[in-house]
């Protein structure tokens, strides 16, 4: 009879747990979750071209701005989510299905029309002005945060085995929201034009940009993080349910977007509506820093599980492991430690590329989990 | 003897999970996105359709068109966009104004045009094609407070509409054309215009621009 080291069991248990190394299919024709997603998306597109096709050929200068603004504007945001998809990371396409969902079903097959209606149920309930000062924040954060959840949702359908953490929500959120961001942020770049009557288009596409793109560092991206991470906690998929702390989340991040939709409202026409945009971000910040440290606790514990034989096998040593499952500080920590900052980074890629391979390969030797290993041991 | 179990083809359903080709254990998921979906786009708008206006315009009400800009609007109509004097505020080159009564409406909308208001228009036909309406002829208009806008009248199967466009300033012309713009564009069904015309050229008339203009 084989024994089974208990640290290898560990190990097993981390990579079965967190679903790493599962491959991910979005074609899956007997998903009821792939076909809801094809009907959001299919929506979605839909009224996007009934939406811009009206007068696209007028606004083309505006819209084409805008797209090609908007996609450089893409590229530090995927490099800075891509530095966040660690410990047990998302692969690509499901993070570009999250994406997608966000920026076409999201914010054309829900938002629009759902936001349409509640707008106006609003101004019939208490008014006009009182629709002005409110509406928005009080009809955004319903429709477009469960409309972004939504997709989270039907991830947990079409790769149950991947989505399992408080952390798996945040940066699948994050990848939602910033779909929603960018393709809302067309919208108003159309709108913008359209307001203006064909007008110095491609100087209002600039505009936007500029207002859209400096509000969007701590907007649709970041409330669906924390939004989706509080989802997660309240499914408890990784085992260990907590509602109040899901429910509380979920309810910050709606109230972040209140408070930024309605920031007027709340300044009530005195000087504080030039503090409040500032105000806003930092308490923002600190809370999506701080809903990130604790939904990493799952993920830093899985990934230690998941190196741990390789530190009895002299191949990590303990600073590595407690860097590459720790924190920014921890990073920090090691790169002092080995007084080198590219050596630190050559081993933090090394090491997270071996428990990729580790998961892949279910714990077992493989070639490639060798591979990773010998690169490991050359850098090192 | 053993039966070898092989590997699973991609996507294999075991039997006991099939339902009409789909696999059961994937609807909690599929079939709540989709109702919370539904629910949000089809259940608000059917408690749009299912509460009425009740922001009837009502006597001595005074509408805000930004920066001291007032429009006086035409009694008993249901006011669905835009804000009256001592509420909310409303910014000259961002308005928006809707004002309805049976089929007809009236939307006000403000926005920034460096020109005359005759060549406001006319960018506001261009950026919008050419429509089905047959054109009317181009006039002229002048207010209480000495504004002149510019008046185009339309009729087509669509219905009748006029759309009249101010600069929101009167004095020289390098002033006016610095000003803000308006936009004033009323639809009714075709051949019903004439029940609204007094309410509207009422409307019209009261239209009055800041007093820093």
């Amino acid at each position: 009879m084989t024994v089974v080291p208990e640290e290898k069991l560990a190990q097993r248990q981390a990579i079965v747990e967190s679903g790493w190394g599962w491959p991910y299919r979005f074609l899956q024709p007997h998903n009821v979750a792939f076909w809801v997603y094809l009907l959001g998306v299919g929506g979605g597109a839909l009224t996007m071209l009934r939406y811009f096709g009206q007068a696209a050929s007028f606004y083309t200068p505006a819209l084409a701005g805008g797209v090609v603004l908007f996609a450089l504007y893409l590229v530090p945001w995927l490099l800075l989510l891509r530095h966040h998809n660690r410990f047990t990371k998302q692969p690509a396409g499901l993070l570009a299905t999250g994406f997608i969902w966000g920026g076409v079903a999201a914010t054309f097959w829900i938002a629009l029309p759902a936001n349409t209606a509640l707008l106006s149920i609003w101004a019939k309930i208490g008014g006009t002005s009182f629709a002005a000062d409110w509406g928005a924040g009080l009809t955004a954060p319903i429709n477009e945060e469960w409309g972004k959840a939504l997709g989270l949702v039907l991830l947990i359908g079409l790769a149950p085995r991947l989505v399992r953490s408080a952390y798996d929500g945040f940066i699948i959120g994050a990848f939602i929201g910033l779909g929603f961001q960018v393709f809302e942020d067309l919208l108003y770049v159309y709108n913008g034009a359209t307001q203006l009557y064909g007008v110095d288009q491609l100087g209002s596409s600039l505009r936007v940009f500029v207002t859209r793109g400096a509000a969007g560092i701590v907007s649709h991206a970041l409330f669906s993080a924390i939004f989706c991470a509080g989802l997660m906690w309240v499914l408890g998929r990784s085992g260990e349910r907590k509602v109040l702390r899901g429910v509380l989340t979920m309810l910050m991040a709606m109230f972040f977007h209140f408070a930024w939709d309605d920031m007027g409202g709340l300044a009530g026409g005195s000087w504080l509506i030039a503090v409040l945009p500032f105000a806003i971000a930092v308490i923002e910040l600190v809370a999506l820093f701080y809903v990130l440290r604790h939904a990493a606790r799952q993920e830093r514990f899985w990934m230690r599980e998941l190196l741990g034989p390789e530190v009895t096998a002299g191949v990590i040593d303990p600073a590595l492991l407690d860097a590459v499952s720790g924190l920014r500080k921890d990073r920090k920590k090691y790169r002092k430690h080995l007084h080198s900052r590219s050596k630190a980074r050559h081993l933090l890629e090394a090491a997270g590329d071996l428990a990729e391979e580790i998961a892949r390969a279910g714990g077992a030797d493989s070639p490639g989990v060798a591979h990773a290993r010998a690169e490991l041991l050359r850098v090192r | 003897m053993a039966a070898d179990t092989g590997q699973a083809p991609e996507g294999w359903v075991p039997v006991e999970h099939r339902w009409l080709g789909l696999d059961r254990r994937t609807f909690a998921a599929g079939f709540t996105a989709l109702a919370v979906a539904l629910l949000l786009i089809y259940g608000f708008q059917g408690l749009n359709a299912a509460i009425p206006w009740h922001n009837e315009i009502r006597a001595g009400q005074v509408l805000d068109l930004g920066d001291g800009a007032t429009a006086v609007p035409p009694v008993g109509w249901q006011l669905e966009h835009g804000t009256l004097t001592g509420g909310a505020g409303a910014a000259p080159t961002s308005l928006q104004i809707l004002l309805a009564s049976g089929g007809a409406t009236i939307e006000i909308d403000g926005t920034t045009y460096d020109g005359s208001a005759d060549a406001f228009l006319d960018q506001v036909l261009r950026s919008e094609g050419d429509t089905a309406n047959v054109s009317g002829s181009r006039g002229s208009l002048t207010t209480d407070s000495g504004l002149v806008g510019v008046v185009e009248s339309s009729t087509g199967p669509s219905g009748d509409a006029i759309d009249v466009a101010f600069k929101m300033a009167v004095g020289t012309t390098e002033s006016v054309d610095a000003a803000p713009a308006l936009l004033v564009r009323v639809r009714t069904a075709a051949g019903q215009f004439e029940r609204y015309q007094d309410e509207v050229a009422a409307l019209l008339r009261s239209i009055t621009p800041g007093a820093t203009r």
